[in-house]
């Protein structure tokens, strides 16, 4: 079956076009998502020591990463590596599935992944980093298979690099690096992502997909916020500020955000009051706060919860497919979360506040 | 300086009259170095303790940052983007003088970046980095004045230490056996005196 899924994408002029198979790929993303594990597990691998949980990651879906990767890594690297390679292999594979539209909508909203490995290899050329450390740092979730991602790394200069991409759509941004610039290429890659993402939702007619829309609105909205709180806090200039700000959110339009951006630190946090983002934010800001970390943990953890909560209203639809995506990254970053936390010696109240269960 | 060695001579009564006058301030001056030394080092040390708790705070802090920040982004999203950045902070060395005792300046600059001018993007990143990067920056900070206190106390304890014992050279071995010599001398010449009267005395008679 998914040998003639494959056969029949292949043959699919193009990834938007063609008719989409929600059927086969819920259907598959029903089977997988009963491989995810439990809430219940997290408490009780918090409770456990390194070891156990190590012994524990083994026994489940990631027995095959931690197993090819031993040879390579160890200890707690091994297991934020298998899990990272788990998460590629997982995102491929529902690449790799999916037709027409779907694939579109998919693969987009896996870009993140490319423009990470791209900014990687770009970061690692820019500080003369070895091959290794380069291709240790990548993940393939995304449509850039890591055959490529290794030839790009391989390439001697980033010159070449940049040469290599110039089919993507990331070229035209790409070709303005000059050895010098990278935080400015990398913010707008990272705008790229949001806007293309924005694009591909187009106006939503059905009821999924004005569902997905709000998903990814959610999560413009969110990072809007997150960068405003950075940005403010830091006491970046206005300007700056408003070259980051993405278009597209759900709550936030452009003109309110610029409205927002000259505000005193204590004045924008009370024009937050308004947007239903502030139930997660209420009892962590204040005027005076020295750390961001809970506050954007509780806005990720919206944004996960909220995405979950409808993820049964349309079967067979984007929905689930998008949920179980993000339940997938979700795990990951849990265990990671956990494993690293125990490693790091953290106490277990930073441990549990940084969960998102 | 044993007496067997001295002659006994009145130009050298007067030498040793003079090098002991000379040993006796410069006892004088060795003991007030000393004694200025010791409230400098006591002052630094003060400061010293203190330096030390911060930057004992200040690592403790950047490995809960920093393991905080590899729990939330990973180990590989923090080594990938630390390449991002490839200039160190510039330190410049210079020296100034404490009572003749050289100690280290250490300072400074480029340590403190703002959050644009880190070398990466904002909207790829997270507050987790940020929050790492301050307090690295905040240990570095501390790294270079501990180092600075560090090593200008090492080099007054030195200090104290040999001028400790140039000043108890002096007192209690240099004028010491001085002394002795001059008497030795002052004994020999009052000797020679007696004899010569006696002499002459025996001569006349």
């Amino acid at each position: 079956m998914r040998l003639f899924q494959k056969l029949r994408r292949r043959g699919s002029p193009a990834a938007s076009s063609g008719s989409s198979n929600y059927a086969y790929v819920t259907a598959r993303v029903r089977a997988m998502k009963s491989n995810l594990l439990p809430n219940e597990t997290y408490p009780r691998l918090i409770n456990m020591d390194l070891d156990e949980i190590t012994r524990f990651i083994e026994e489940t879906q990631y027995k095959q990463d931690v197993d090819e990767l031993a040879r390579k890594f160890k200890g707690v690297d091994l297991i934020e590596h298998a899990l990272n390679r788990n998460l590629a292999v997982t995102f491929s594979k529902m690449i790799d599935i999916s037709e027409g539209e779907l694939n579109y909508l998919i693969t987009e909203y896996l870009k993140n992944y490319d423009i990470w490995d791209i900014k990687t290899i770009l970061r690692g050329k820019y500080y003369n980093a070895t091959l290794e450390e380069i291709k240790d740092n990548l993940v393939s979730a995304g449509q850039f298979k890591y055959n490529f991602l290794s030839e790009l790394a391989e390439k001697e200069s980033y010159e070449n690099v940049i040469d290599a991409l110039s089919n993507t759509d990331y070229y035209p941004i790409l070709k303005n690096y000059d050895g010098t610039n990278l935080p400015e290429i990398e913010n707008q890659l990272d705008t790229l992502y949001y806007q293309r993402l924005f694009n591909a939702i187009g106006t939503p007619k059905s009821s999924d997909r004005k569902l997905f829309s709000k998903l990814i609105r959610t999560e413009i909205d969110i990072k809007n916020i997150k960068t405003m709180f950075r940005m403010k806090k830091e006491g970046v200039e206005d300007g700056e500020l408003e070259d980051l700000v993405l278009d597209g959110g759900l709550r936030f339009s452009l003109k309110e955000i610029n409205k927002m951006i000259p505000l005193p630190f204590a004045d924008f946090i009370n024009s937050l009051e308004k947007y239903p983002y502030w139930e997660a934010m209420s009892d962590l800001v204040t005027p005076d706060m020295e750390s961001l970390v809970d506050l954007e943990t509780s806005l990720t953890k919206y944004t996960i919860k909220s995405a979950a909560s409808f993820s049964h209203a349309y079967p067979l639809s984007i929905v689930p497919i998008m949920d179980y995506m993000i339940s997938k990254k979700n795990e990951v970053n849990n265990l990671r979360i956990i494993t690293r936390g125990k490693a790091a010696n953290l106490d277990e109240d930073i441990i549990k506040n940084q969960l998102v269960i | 300086m044993g007496t067997k060695d001295v002659k006994p001579t009145r130009s050298e009564l007067i030498e040793l009259k003079k090098k002991i006058k000379l040993s006796q301030s410069g006892h004088k001056l060795l003991k007030m170095k000393r004694d200025g030394l010791i409230l400098e080092f006591f002052e630094i040390l003060n400061k010293a303790k203190g330096v030390r708790n911060e930057l004992d705070d200040a690592y403790d802090n950047a490995t809960e940052k920093i393991g905080i920040a590899e729990a939330v982004e990973g180990r590989m999203v923090i080594k990938s983007t630390a390449l991002a950045l490839k200039e160190g902070p510039v330190i410049s060395l210079e020296s100034h003088n404490i009572m003749g005792v050289v100690v280290p300046k250490i300072e400074a600059s480029s340590v403190h970046k703002s959050i644009n001018k880190r070398g990466y993007g904002i909207l790829g990143t997270s507050s987790c980095i940020d929050e790492t990067v301050d307090s690295y920056e905040i240990l570095v900070d501390k790294i270079i004045l501990a180092a600075e206190i560090e090593t200008t106390m090492k080099r007054l304890l030195e200090d104290i230490e040999k001028t400790k014992r140039r000043v108890n050279a002096l007192e209690f071995k240099v004028i010491p056996e001085m002394q002795e010599a001059m008497d030795f001398i002052r004994f020999r010449l009052d000797e020679m005196e007696r004899e010569n009267t006696f002499r002459l005395k025996r001569i006349k008679a």
